[in-house]
C-alpha cells in the first residue's frame, strides 16, 4: 500500500511584519537585501521580538485543522550551518517538554478519507540562495536575506495519503482554508512549499525535499511512486534516503549522502519566554475566526436554497464568497449566486484580473435587482458586468451609455411583435395549437431587439396578439 | 569517553578547523569528565521550566523598516548580495 | 587637579555645585588612561571625541538646558555591548572589524542621560573566562598587583573603575563575570535579577542566564546605575517590569532584623583561609548591625558548576554559530572555497578557550549525549532554583564570599581549565537561578582585595542594595596602589 506523509510550509503572507522583527513579511516587493535589519540578519547583540499576530494567526490555523492548541507554547533552536540562515540556527517549535508547539494532533476530512495532523509549528523562513558561476572553479553563492524571518507555519501530517490524487484534494482544501482564514495568499510564488515522504508496499520510506509549489507536490509524489514501483518490479531494493525535487526536470534526485550526519542539537530558545495563550484568549480567537468554508456552504444551501454544487464553488473561494455575502439579501441571493458562478468567474479568472476588477458588492446587488425587476435582460447583464469590472461605473450609467436597457415600451415592442407575426405565419399557427412553442416567437423578438426585449412583457403581448 | 575521533566529529559539527586534535583532547576530556558529577545529582524526576509571559505582552504586527541601508554596512557584493562560497 | 577618585554620586553633586566641569574631568580621565593603561591594559579602544562631548554637556549645564542625570560622567563599556558606529570586538579576532549599526538599549538609555562613553574595555574573548587572559588582544592586569589577573570576564571594566580610568563601568555577568573581577579588583560588582536590564545589544554568550551589570566604586553608585539602565524593553522579550522602582531611595535603611543565610557549600574545603576569616568577620559585622545570621545548606550548589558549564557551552555553541564571516567579520575572501571548509577555516580565528567551549557545546547537547549532560544540567538548574527559592522562604538574604580564593598570578591557571572551574563555584548559582547578587569589597589580604557576596530573591534588588550598602559601611579599605 502506498503511504504518503506531508510537511507543508505555509508563509503567513498577510501579516505586516516578520516573525521576530519589524521588516515586511511580504518581501517580494523589495530590491535585493533591502528588507533586512539587525534582527533578521542575526547581527551580534540582536534579539528576537516575537510577533503577536503571527502567534494568533498560527493558532487559528491549528483550530481550523481541528488540532489541539496548548495554553503554553515554547520555541526551540534548530542548529545547522547554511548561508541562508543568518544566525546559523532556526527558531522553530518542538514537543520535547510536553505539547508546546502551536498546534497538536488534529485531523481533516478529504472526501471520505480522514487525514491526521501530527503537529503544527511556527518558525522562521530562511533567506534565498542564488548560484552563480558556470565552472566549478569560479562558482560562488549569492544570498538575498529579504525572506529571512518571514513567518512560516509548518503543518506535519501522518502518512495517511494513499495516492497523489488524495494529496491534491487535500492541498486544494488546505489552500482554500488558509485563504478563507485570511492568513495567507497561496497563489504567491513560494508561499506554499512542501516536503513529502513516500513509501510503497515492501519498500523503505523516501523523503522528497524542496518541492516549491502545491502543483509540483502532486507531480513529485506521482513521480516517486512510479520510480519506486518500477524498482520494486525489478526486485531492486528501495533504500531509505532523502531526495530532492528538481523543478526544472520534474524528477526527484538522490541527495548525495552527507559526509557528516546532521545533529540539530535542539534546545530551548532562551530569548523567548514561554508564551501563555489562556483559554479565554483562545475562545476570543475562535470567535474572531472567519466562518469556515463548510459552514458557509451549509448556510448558502439551507438559507437560500442554492444548489449544493453552486454553494460548493461559491463558498470555497474567499473572493467570491466575500462578494456574495456583502451583496446579497433574502430576495436576490439566488440571482447573485447565479451571476457569480455563471458569469463573473469566467471574467475574473486570474489573480491579476481580480486585483484590477472595479466590481463592488453594491454593483452586484444593483445588477441582480435590475435583472429581477426586468430593467435589464439576463443576456445584457453579462455585457454590463464586463463593463463594470472594467470601469467601475454605476450600473445605470452603463445601461444608458451602452444602450443595454430592456425594450419595455409597449408600443415599440408591439411594432416588432407585429412584424414577427407577419413574417412567421406557420409558427403562429403552431403556437395557437401548442402554447409551448410560443417560445420560438419570443426568441425571434429577442433576436430583433438584440436581447433587450423585456421577456415577460414580450410573452404577454405575444399571447394577446395571437389570440 | 572523549576520543580524538569524537573531538574531530564535534569540531566538524561545530565547523571549526582544529589543527591539533590531541592538544584539545586532554583539556576537553578533563572538562567533560568533570561533568560526570551530574550523574550523582539525583535530578531525573525534575521538570525543565522557563519564564512565561502572556501573549498580550508580545509586540504588535507593524512594519517598521530599519533606519539605515543595512546591506551597505555589511560585506556585500556590488551593494546588493551577500557572497558565500560555493555549496558542495 | 580634579579628583578622579570620587564616586558617581559625588561626581553628579560636584558638577551640579559647579565645583568641577565635565570637560576637565573627562580630559583628565583621558590623561589618566594614557598614564596607566599601558601597564593595566583595561581599554581596547578609547573614544577620540569624548572631550568635545563633555564640552557640549558643560555648555548645556551653563545655559540652563535640561541635562541628563549622568552630567557627562565618563563610563567605560565592556566590548560586548553595541555602540552605534563603534567597533565592538568581544575581544575576538573574529569581530576585529565589526562596527555595530545600532545602540544597545543600555547605551541608548545612558546617552539620554548624558553619559560619556570613554572607551570599550577588555574582556575574555566572548566573555568566556574569569581572568581576562583569554582576550585576543592581551590580558589586563590587576591594579593592586600587576603580576596578578584582574578576574574576568569583565576584567577591563573592573580595572578601569579600580584604577580611576572612569567613574563607573558596565560589564556582563554570565557566571560571575561582573562580581568576580569586582572582587579581585576591590570594586562593587552587581548582577541584577534576570530580566531587570535589557540585553538588547549585548552580544550573547549564554543568553538564558546572563545579565548586564554595573561595576562601581560604591553600592550607591550601583543603585544609581541601575536606575539609569533598568526597565521593560520591547526589544528584549525576557525583560520584566519593575514599576519604575527607585533603587537609591531608602538605601540607608539598614538591615536590622533581616535574616541572612550563610551558604555552607560556598565556604567549603578549598576556600582560602583569608577568605574564610573575612567571611566570618562580615557575618559578625552584619550581626552587629542587627541581622540574624544562620548557616544553610543548598545541596545543588555542588553540581552547579558542572551544570553551568554544560548549559553555557551549549548556548555558546549556538550563539556563536553566526560568526561564519559571510555577512561581517574580517577580511578573508570566499572564492575558491567550498562552504563547509570556508567557514571552518574562517572560524579558526576563535581563540583556544572559545574553541574548547565550542567543542564542548557541540558535544553535551548532541543526539547521543544530551541525556547524560545537557538535560541533566537543565534539571540541576531547576532543582537548584527550587532549593534557593526554599531558602528565601526562611531568609531575606544569603551570603558567601564572591570567590573562594585570592587573585592569582597571570598564567598560573591558564592551562588547567578544571581548577579554573572551581573559582566559579560561588557565583554561578545567581545566574542559574536568575537571582540578584552583589560583590562588595570587604577586606585586603596580602595586598589583594577580597569581595563579599550577598544574594536576594528575584526582584528584591532594592533590599539587596540596602544590605550591601550596610555591609560596605562597616569597612574602610586602603586605596589602590597604582
Amino acid at each position: 500500500m502506498t503511504k504518503i506523509g506531508l510537511e507543508i510550509h505555509c508563509q503567513l503572507t498577510n501579516l505586516n511584519s516578520k516573525l521576530f522583527c519589524s521588516c515586511k513579511a511580504n518581501y517580494r516587493e523589495f530590491e535585493i537585501n533591502e528588507n533586512i535589519c539587525p534582527i533578521c540578519m542575526g547581527l551580534p547583540g540582536s534579539l528576537p521580538r516575537l510577533n503577536q499576530e503571527a502567534v494568533k494567526k498560527a493558532t487559528m490555523i491549528a483550530m481550523a485543522l481541528n488540532c489541539s492548541t496548548p495554553e503554553k507554547i515554547a520555541f526551540f533552536r534548530k542548529n545547522y550551518f547554511y548561508p541562508d540562515l543568518p544566525k546559523n540556527f532556526q527558531i522553530t517549535q518542538l514537543n520535547i517538554y510536553g505539547d508546546t508547539s502551536i498546534g497538536g494532533t488534529g485531523s481533516i476530512m478529504v472526501g471520505d478519507k480522514k487525514i491526521n495532523i501530527t503537529r503544527i509549528q511556527l518558525e522562521e523562513d530562511p533567506g534565498r540562495l542564488i548560484y552563480e558561476g558556470s565552472s566549478s572553479k569560479n562558482q560562488i553563492t549569492l544570498v538575498d536575506y529579504n525572506r529571512a524571518g518571514t513567518p512560516l507555519v509548518e503543518i506535519v501530517t501522518e502518512p495517511d495519503f494513499e495516492s497523489p490524487k488524495q494529496v491534491r484534494e487535500f492541498l486544494n482544501i488546505l489552500s482554500d482554508l488558509l485563504e478563507n482564514l485570511g492568513v495567507s495568499d497561496p497563489s504567491l510564488e513560494g508561499a506554499m512549499r512542501a516536503d513529502a515522504n513516500v513509501s510503497i508496499e515492501g519498500g523503505k520510506k523516501v523523503e522528497v525535499k524542496n518541492i516549491g509549489s502545491f502543483h509540483d507536490l502532486e507531480k513529485a509524489t506521482h513521480f516517486e511512486i512510479t520510480r519506486q514501483t518500477s524498482l520494486h518490479s525489478r526486485d531492486i531494493d528501495i533504500i531509505q534516503e532523502t531526495r530532492h525535487w528538481d523543478d526544472k526536470r520534474k524528477i526527484t534526485i538522490s541527495s548525495r549522502s552527507k559526509e557528516e550526519e546532521l545533529d540539530y542539537r535542539y534546545f530551548l530558545e532562551g530569548d523567548i519566554p514561554w508564551i501563555t495563550i489562556d483559554s479565554s484568549i483562545q475562545e476570543k480567537l475562535r470567535t474572531e475566526m472567519p466562518e469556515s468554508i463548510s459552514s458557509k456552504k451549509e448556510r448558502y444551501i439551507s438559507k437560500y436554497n442554492i444548489p449544493p454544487q453552486v454553494a460548493d464553488v461559491l463558498s470555497s473561494d474567499k473572493f467570491y464568497s466575500d462578494l456574495f455575502d456583502e451583496s446579497h439579501d433574502e430576495t436576490n441571493a439566488k440571482e447573485i449566486a447565479n451571476i457569480i458562478t455563471t458569469d463573473l468567474m469566467g471574467l475574473v479568472d486570474t489573480r491579476e484580473k481580480r486585483e484590477e476588477s472595479k466590481l463592488s458588492a453594491k454593483h452586484l446587488a444593483e445588477l441582480s435587482n435590475a435583472i429581477q425587476s426586468g430593467k435589464i435582460s439576463r443576456n445584457s447583464s453579462k455585457n454590463a458586468l464586463h463593463e463594470i469590472i472594467k470601469s467601475g461605473k454605476e450600473l445605470s450609467e452603463i445601461i444608458s451609455e451602452l444602450d443595454l436597457g430592456n425594450v419595455s415600451d409597449e408600443s415599440e415592442l408591439l411594432k416588432i411583435i407585429t412584424e414577427v407575426i407577419s413574417a412567421e405565419p406557420q409558427a403562429v399557427e403552431q403556437a395557437k395549437s401548442n402554447p409551448q412553442t410560443i417560445n420560438y416567437l419570443v426568441g425571434k423578438v429577442m433576436q430583433k431587439t438584440k436581447g433587450k426585449a423585456d421577456p415577460k412583457l414580450t410573452l404577454d403581448l405575444l399571447k394577446k396578439q395571437i389570440e | 569517553m572523549v576520543t580524538e575521533e569524537e573531538i574531530e566529529r564535534v569540531s566538524k559539527l561545530m565547523k571549526i578547523d582544529v589543527d591539533d586534535h590531541k592538544e584539545y583532547v586532554d583539556k576537553v576530556h578533563a572538562m567533560i569528565d568533570y561533568f560526570d558529577i551530574l550523574d550523582s545529582a539525583g535530578v531525573e524526576s525534575e521538570e525543565i521550566s522557563m519564564p512565561e509571559i502572556p501573549i498580550s505582552q508580545l509586540r504588535e504586527d507593524k512594519h517598521v523598516p530599519f533606519d539605515q541601508k543595512l546591506i551597505e554596512k555589511l560585506n556585500n557584493y556590488k551593494g546588493s548580495y551577500v557572497r558565500a562560497p560555493k555549496m558542495s | 587637579m580634579t579628583n578622579l577618585k570620587i564616586s558617581a554620586l559625588d561626581y553628579v553633586e560636584q558638577i551640579q555645585n559647579g565645583n568641577i566641569s565635565a570637560e576637565d574631568f573627562v580630559s583628565e580621565t583621558v590623561d589618566r588612561i594614557k598614564k596607566v593603561d599601558d601597564t593595566l591594559h583595561a581599554f581596547l579602544s578609547v573614544n577620540d571625541d569624548v572631550i568635545e562631548q563633555a564640552r557640549a554637556i558643560d555648555k548645556k549645564i551653563k545655559s540652563g538646558d535640561k541635562v541628563g542625570a549622568c552630567y557627562g560622567m565618563p563610563i567605560s563599556i565592556k566590548d560586548n555591548m553595541c555602540i552605534k558606529g563603534s567597533k565592538t570586538t568581544c575581544a575576538s579576532k573574529m569581530l576585529e572589524n565589526f562596527v555595530a549599526p545600532y545602540d544597545a538599549t543600555v547605551i541608548t538609555k545612558l546617552k539620554q542621560q548624558d553619559a560619556v562613553f570613554i572607551g570599550k574595555v577588555n574582556m575574555d574573548e566572548f566573555a568566556m573566562g574569569l581572568t581576562t587572559e583569554f582576550s585576543a588582544y592581551g590580558p589586563s592586569k590587576n591594579p593592586w598587583n600587576t603580576d596578578c589577573i584582574p578576574g574576568g570576564s569583565s576584567g577591563g571594566s573592573a580595572v578601569s573603575v579600580s584604577a580611576f580610568e572612569c567613574v563607573t563601568s558596565l560589564g556582563s555577568d554570565t557566571g560571575g563575570s561582573v562580581r568576580n573581577p569586582a572582587s579581585f579588583c576591590g570594586v562593587v560588582g552587581y548582577k541584577p535579577t534576570y530580566g531587570l536590564i535589557s540585553r538588547y545589544g549585548l552580544i550573547s554568550y549564554a543568553n538564558s542566564i546572563e545579565q548586564i551589570g554595573p561595576l562601581t566604586r560604591t553600592v550607591k553608585d550601583s543603585a544609581f546605575m541601575l536606575n539609569m539602565i533598568c526597565g521593560l524593553d520591547s526589544n528584549d522579550n525576557t525583560t520584566v517590569d519593575n514599576n519604575s522602582e527607585d533603587y537609591l531611595s531608602g538605601i540607608d535603611s539598614g538591615i536590622e532584623g533581616k535574616k541572612i543565610g550563610i551558604i555552607k557549600e560556598m565556604i567549603a574545603d578549598g576556600t582560602d583561609p583569608a577568605v574564610l576569616s573575612s567571611t566570618k568577620d562580615a557575618i559578625s559585622k552584619l550581626e552587629s548591625l542587627g541581622a540574624i545570621c544562620e548557616e544553610i545548606s543548598i545541596d545543588m550548589v555542588k553540581y552547579s558548576v558542572a551544570a553551568y558549564y554544560t548549559i553555557t557551552a551549549t548556548e555558546a555553541g549556538s550563539n556563536l554559530a553566526r560568526y561564519d564571516n559571510l555577512r561581517y567579520g574580517y577580511d578573508f575572501p570566499v572564492e575558491g572555497y567550498e562552504f563547509n571548509s570556508y567557514i571552518a577555516k574562517a572560524r579558526k580565528n576563535f581563540g583556544p578557550e572559545v574553541t574548547r567551549r565550542m567543542i564542548i557545546g557541540g558535544f553535551v547537547p548532541s543526539a547521543g549525549h544530551a541525556g547524560k549532560y545537557f538535560l541533566k544540567a537543565m534539571k540541576v538548574k531547576s532543582k537548584l532554583t527550587k532549593e534557593v527559592n526554599e531558602a528565601f522562604k526562611k531568609f531575606d538574604l544569603l551570603i558567601a564570599p564572591t570567590v573562594p580564593i585570592l587573585p592569582f598570578k597571570l598564567g598560573e591557571k591558564i592551562d588547567d581549565p578544571v581548577s579554573l572551574f572551581l573559582v566559579d563555584i560561588n557565583t554561578v548559582t545567581a545566574n542559574l537561578t536568575g537571582k540578584p547578587a552583589i560583590s562588595v569589597p570587604f577586606a585586603i589580604s596580602n595586598g589583594l582585595p577580597i569581595g563579599m557576596q550577598l544574594f536576594a530573591n528575584s526582584m528584591n534588588d532594592k533590599l539587596l542594595l540596602q544590605a550591601a550598602h550596610a555591609l560596605e559601611n562597616t569597612v574602610k579599605l586602603p586605596e589602590v596602589p597604582i
